[in-house]
């Protein structure tokens, strides 16, 4: 009795005050406004926060499915990656890898994968690349870029669309093999001048720790210089020279091949950390979901605890009302 | 040494060290007995989309796609 005539009460007084409109959808489910509310509506909807609760479980699993598509792969890319390491090695023990080095032309090959969800890796990669642009940037040099991969390809196109000289996508339907890089590589090479090929890669260290990484390979002229002007390159004299030969071939051939070894290790390195920062971005993707889950769980609960109440409430009073 | 006397061949055939080694491994896996023949020809699979940009503006992408050459 109490109850309602405090209602009652409080409608007079709040009348004029509150907008017509309530804000509180809950009020105005315990407070019906005859010209708002549908006839015989009592309380809120839940309608909408299960309709989201749903949607959010369904994002969740999406996420952690792709989680573990992400980690099967990781495996298999892994183990290629660590493998060809073996590759580059020795030509750089030989060649050296020389990232200071002052040349004219410049092509820089950047590295990045063609699908997104991946954390910030591509953007690691542009952001590398960018920079090196601006280092080698003079009045008389000039820098090109090489893309490899779609993501970086749409970061690129914004500012430096004239510095583009080639771009390769589609790189990963098969898994990836040495001769589909070689005849990459040689694609490259074929199709633009360069005195220093800068690579721009992540180096994947661990599942969660990818190193943005530079390799550099030198033309052969640009090598025979700098074997000449000695400092890391000056002992390749000192090798000897098997059968007929000259310097400058031998210096060719093994450039080109150092480019598509390099150029192996960097595009496996750089899937190895595409999957790895998938996997975590997954990870990170499955527990936000979970924490909105455990959110909106707690609003609907407390929606429909509270409906409860009001409905007791008002039964409560009415029988009180007629005993009274 | 035979592969002296190919070296200015390939070369003058406007191959590169790259396409020659390619080559020449190819041949190796063709040489090799059956289950490990198609279990490395798997390994030989080629397929990306090369595009030339020209001024700022992407040409027609290329599919270079399984074999080479």
């Amino acid at each position: 009795m109490a109850m309602a005539a405090l209602r009652r009460e409080g409608r007079r007084i709040a009348a004029p005050i509150i907008s017509p409109r309530p804000i509180n959808p809950l009020r105005s489910s315990i407070v019906p406004s005859e010209d708002q509310s549908f006839l015989g509506v009592r309380s809120v909807s839940t309608q909408i926060v299960r309709n989201r609760m749903k949607s959010v479980k369904n994002i969740q699993k999406i996420t952690k499915a792709m989680k573990m598509v992400a980690a099967s792969k990781l495996r298999a890319v892994q183990r290629k990656t660590e493998n060809s390491r073996a590759l580059w090695q020795p030509f750089t023990a030989l060649l050296g890898d020389l990232p200071s080095v002052d040349v004219k032309k410049n092509v820089i090959v950047t590295i990045s994968s063609d699908k997104g969800l991946c954390g910030g890796i591509n953007s690691t990669s542009v952001k590398i690349s960018r920079a090196l642009t601006k280092i080698n940037s003079g009045p008389d040099k000039e820098c090109k870029y090489v893309i490899l991969g779609e993501k970086a390809k749409a970061q690129l196109v914004r500012d430096s669309k004239k510095n583009i000289e080639l771009c390769m996508t589609d790189l990963q339907k098969n898994p990836l093999n040495y001769t589909q890089v070689a005849v990459l590589a040689d694609d490259i090479l074929k199709n633009v001048e360069y005195d220093a090929l800068r690579i721009v890669y992540n180096k994947f260290q661990s599942v969660v720790q990818f190193i943005p990484s530079i390799s550099t390979v030198l033309s052969p002229e640009v090598v025979e210089k700098e074997a000449e002007a000695g400092g890391s390159l000056g002992e390749l004299d000192s090798y000897e020279i098997e059968g007929a030969e000259t310097k400058s071939e031998i210096l060719q051939n093994l450039t080109e091949f150092q480019f598509s070894c390099v150029m192996f290790n960097a595009v496996l390195e750089n899937a190895c950390s595409e999957q790895g920062a998938r996997m975590s971005a997954m990870d990170s993707s499955s527990r936000n979901a979970g924490d909105v889950l455990d959110r909106l769980t707690l609003t609907y609960n407390r929606t429909r605890q509270a409906t409860i109440t009001t409905e007791l409430i008002e039964i409560i009073s009415g029988a009180s009302a007629l005993e009274g | 040494m035979s592969a002296n006397a190919a070296v200015p061949f390939w070369r003058a055939a406007g191959m590169t060290y790259i396409t020659y080694s390619n080559l020449c491994a190819s041949l190796v896996r063709q040489c090799l007995k059956e289950p490990y023949r198609s279990e490395s020809l798997t390994r030989e699979k080629v397929h990306f989309n090369v595009s030339k940009w020209v001024d700022g503006k992407p040409e027609k992408p290329t599919l270079r796609t399984d074999t080479p050459e």
